[in-house]
């Protein structure tokens, strides 16, 4: 249920952001948040979220005991999740420039449907960056859209996608895209360890749980990602 | 032939978004020292891009960012080419490791988005904006000089433009009458394709006319254009096919509403009126841009971004000030990028006054 369909109009709405989230997703995204904080984040860690729209999710982690840093490009949303989580450092950049955060730095890095907004090549740096900024044994926790694994389900998601995606490319002209083979980027260049795996409505949701592989040399530069000019 | 059906689709379809690929492409043999550019991944422009570069021997490194698949203008209006967009397609191409420089040239349409300041702050990258048109690229660069000459930083409506305008406006108001019209034909057969060919004959004259037309732009002009679009089909219908002319009231009255919606939407479709409802409505000028003189440090940015030739130079005191408000778009980018914050408007910079883009602020 490609139901994300109105990110574009969501990002530029502070307000209404969270409430449409919740009817888009059936509920489901918060109940994504929920478990992520629950589960797999520890009082004391130093969370990096990355597109973190109102802060819902920095609120919960806030919550739960973690230190959270958090990066969005909309300055009105950022300027909501401020007020929100007064606790949280909340900074301005794109996906692509928190390498100006330490190395090592932080135990988890979280991204709910946000890297789906990403280019391939952008993905791939963002991930190797991540890899450089979590300490070892740390974890990328990243909740998105998906293509679903099972044909029955990709059908499903077909059908139901199209109504929608029509009805936002006349409103909005936008698309919204699911992040393809996440697994394989993921574990590309022996950066994580793919942990676990969960899915959501019919499968075209999926969490993922990733480790920093103990290839990754701490403190090591290596800035580079995937991504072939030309 | 790939390329003249999408050009085909062009002539109609041109508010809808067609992305190409995101990323770094190489125009003829670049090296370290060659020009950087940067455009929007709208299938159009980047294939006009490097189309005119090629043509014109130039080397370059051309980046398409990721705007989704909108025009440079377009998306600079709507938040999708960015000062962050710029940053990411910097950063995910790696071009720094191609060039010896981190000097970056702009379309000059994406300044209402794109603020050089911060950009050069968060990448370490100096921007300049180049001409609107991609054609006078080359002898600007030639030149030599810091910014391209004032003709080529303005936005024309040529009767090209005006054409694909027309084209692309007749098929927008078909996306809003085809219901109706259907319906309507239910009682009066026939009703909707008459009403379509109506409607995109009066959009066709709108291009020819449009300059010519008597009254403000908008509701003004539309109601001359029905006017003539009625004055016209009178002659066609009684002199060529022998109609009785008391037969034809309500088909005049029809196309003199036709051609005062076409009019009053008109505005949203060119490059050189403001969208404001009450604007086009009354035909009132309620457009303000105010240069602060103890504020303004005469760097000229203003005048280099501002695609309607708004700004002029103070001779004696080297600052800027509005000259020529009755041009002003709206479109924000001398907001954005002025250093000083010197420049003051009673319109929000930076929001797209389209249709399209007018729907979208309603639903915020
Ligand atoms: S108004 Fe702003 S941009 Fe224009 S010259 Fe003055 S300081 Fe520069
Ligand atoms: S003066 Fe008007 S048209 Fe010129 S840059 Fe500013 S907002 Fe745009």
């Amino acid at each position: 249920m490609s139901t994300l369909v109105y990110m574009k109009i969501l990002e530029l709405s502070p307000a209404s952001y969270d409430r449409w989230m919740r009817f888009l997703t059936l509920g489901r995204v918060n109940h994504i948040k929920k478990e992520i904080a629950a589960n797999w984040i520890n009082p004391g860690d130093n969370v990096l979220e990355i597109g973190c729209g109102t802060g819902s999710l920095a609120a919960l982690m806030t919550k739960r005991g973690a230190r959270v840093t958090a990066v969005d490009i909309s300055a009105k949303m950022l300027a909501e999740a401020q007020k929100k989580v007064p606790a949280a450092d909340f900074h301005h950049l794109t996906a692509l420039e928190i390498d100006q955060f330490p190395q090592d730095k932080f135990s988890r890095i979280v991204a709910t449907l946000s890297f789906s907004e990403l280019t391939i090549a952008e993905l791939d740096m963002v991930l190797s960056l991540s890899a450089n900024l979590l300490k070892p044994g740390g974890l990328l926790i990243v909740a998105d859209e998906v293509r679903a694994t099972k044909l029955w389900q990709r059908f499903l998601a077909v059908l139901m996608r199209w109504p929608l995606a029509i009805i936002t490319f006349l409103i909005t002209q936008q698309t919204t895209h699911v992040i393809k083979n996440f697994e394989a980027r993921l574990t590309a260049a022996e950066k994580f360890e793919l942990i676990q795996r969960h899915e959501y409505l019919l499968g075209t949701m999926a969490l993922f749980i990733g480790r920093r592989s103990d290839k990754v040399s701490s403190g090591a530069a290596a800035k580079t990602g995937g991504g072939v000019p030309c | 032939m790939l390329n003249i059906i999408k050009d085909f689709w062009f002539l109609f379809g041109r508010l809808f978004p067609f992305p190409t690929k995101p990323g770094l492409r190489q125009v003829g043999s670049p090296d370290k020292n060659s020009p950087v550019l940067i455009t929007a991944n709208f299938e159009l422009t980047v294939r006009q891009v490097i189309n005119t570069l090629n043509k014109d021997g130039i080397n370059a490194w051309l980046l398409v960012a990721n705007t989704r698949g909108i025009n440079v203008w377009c998306a600079a209006g709507g938040d999708n080419f960015s000062t962050d967009t710029v940053i990411s397609a910097l950063k995910s191409s790696k071009i720094e490791e191609m060039v010896d420089h981190k000097r970056l040239i702009l379309p000059q349409l994406c300044a209402s988005g794109v603020n050089i300041h911060s950009l050069k702050k968060r990448s370490g990258w100096q921007g300049r904006f180049g001409p609107v048109d991609i054609k006078h690229l080359a002898a600007w660069l030639q030149s030599g000089r810091p910014n391209p000459p004032a003709e080529h930083r303005r936005v024309l409506f040529p009767f090209k433009n005006r054409l694909v305008m027309g084209t692309n406006l007749g098929v927008n108001t078909l996306l809003f009458a085809i219901l109706p019209l259907l319906l309507a034909s239910y009682w009066l057969p026939g009703f909707w394709w008459k009403s379509l060919l109506l409607i995109f004959a009066a959009a066709i004259l709108n291009c020819l006319l449009v300059f010519k037309l008597p009254g403000k732009p908008g509701l003004q002009k539309g109601l001359a254009l029905g006017g003539i679009a009625a004055a016209i089909f009178t002659v066609i219908a009684v002199s060529a096919l022998h109609l009785p002319f008391i037969n034809l009231s309500g088909w005049l009255i029809w196309i003199i509403v036709i051609g005062a919606y076409l009019g009053y939407d008109t505005p949203s479709w060119s490059p050189l009126w403001r969208t404001d409802m009450k604007e086009l409505l009354l035909g009132e000028r309620n457009t303000e841009v105010s240069v602060s003189p103890e504020k303004c440090i005469g760097c000229g940015l203003c005048q280099n971004v501002c695609p309607a030739g708004v700004f002029g130079r103070d001779l004696l005191s080297g600052k800027s000030t509005a000259l020529h408000l009755e041009r002003c778009q709206a479109c924000g980018a001398c907001v954005e990028n002025c250093p000083a914050a010197a420049i003051e408007t009673n319109f929000e910079g930076g929001i797209c006054s389209c249709p399209t883009c007018q729907i979208l602020n309603k639903l915020k």
